[in-house]
């Protein structure tokens, strides 16, 4: 007996089958696993020294709502005082770049170009409270100390300057 | 139309008296812009002049450098007034900011009519050219000596 007869005498049709699911279901399994990498790390970036939280915060990461992640990156509205602490540290990285006295309108340019929103309006209050000053030479700094404070010792109820 | 008592409010406008305030309130528009607009490219036709009303602009050099300004009453489109007439800076909104518009053609006009008035208004382009003096272009500091 040989050839097609001799595969269905032996159910090799139902074992080719039977490897095929096996193989399609563990592959999907793993990209599901995958899928879930990306929030595994932003909880384990966010919250990886406050063990007291681990439990609860777990159904937030495997729960069925996708977490909503703080972002400058995201839908052009700045809420304080994260996004504007998360925009400023960007920008400060952007500056340690280019270095300091800094281009206002440059940094402006490659902040847009690195996909930051609402660089302007951000840029705007941290001028207006003194975190980036100006030279009389038409240059940019970073106000010396302001990046020694925290962000809630800075942001919070500081919105008369 | 913007009311004689909003203009009163700005340094520019302090030592004009009620019948020039009047003048200029008849000719002064409300422009408002949004955050990152450009009211003003360099180089372009100098065709109006510009006082924060509220808001926040950066002025912006041809060389990269750039001041900004923040306090209602600040002046941006002084080249409005001074020939050759085309801006030398460029002016974006840092925020959405409310400007008061005034066509340059007209207040050139007003200056040419009335040397009081003149003498006052350019007293104080003048002391707003002086600012920027440093941040301006080699050709444009000769152009504006020639014109004094």
């Amino acid at each position: 007996m040989g050839g097609f007869s001799g595969i269905s005498a032996g159910n090799g049709w139902i074992i080719s089958a039977l490897g095929i699911s096996v193989v399609f279901f563990g592959l999907a399994s793993l990209a599901f696993i995958i899928s879930y990498f990306p929030r595994a790390i932003n909880w384990w970036n966010d919250h990886a020294q406050t063990p007291r939280h681990v439990f609860p915060l777990l159904g937030g990461v495997f729960g069925k709502g996708r977490r909503k992640v703080p972002s400058i990156l995201g839908e052009g509205t700045i809420h304080e005082p994260g996004d504007i602490k998360d925009a400023e540290e960007a920008l400060r990285l952007l500056t340690a770049h280019m270095g300091e006295p800094f281009k206002l309108p440059r940094l402006i340019e490659v902040a847009e170009q690195r996909g930051l929103v609402r660089v302007h309006s951000v840029i705007n209050r941290l001028l207006v409270r003194g975190i980036i000053v100006g030279g009389a030479d038409g240059l940019f700094r970073w106000a010396k100390g302001s990046e020694n404070e925290g962000p809630l010792d800075r942001y919070n109820g500081d919105t008369t300057r | 139309m913007i009311p004689v008592d909003e203009l009163k409010r700005y340094e520019i406008f302090a030592e004009m008296d009620l019948t020039e305030l009047r003048l200029l309130s008849a000719m002064a528009e409300e422009r408002r812009a949004r955050e990152g607009e450009e009211v003003i490219r360099a180089g372009s036709p100098a065709r109006t002049l510009y006082v924060l009303q509220e808001g926040g602009l950066m002025v912006v050099f041809p060389d990269g450098r750039a001041i900004t300004l923040h306090k209602p009453g600040r002046v941006v489109g002084w080249s409005a007034l001074v020939s050759p007439t085309h801006y030398t800076a460029s002016v974006t909104c840092l925020t959405d900011s409310t400007l008061i518009a005034f066509p340059g053609s007209e207040l050139l006009r007003l200056v040419q009519r009335n040397v009081v008035f003149g003498t006052k208004i350019m007293r104080k382009i003048s002391e707003v050219l002086s600012r920027r003096l440093p941040f301006l272009q080699e050709k444009d500091k000769r152009l504006l000596k020639q014109r004094s």
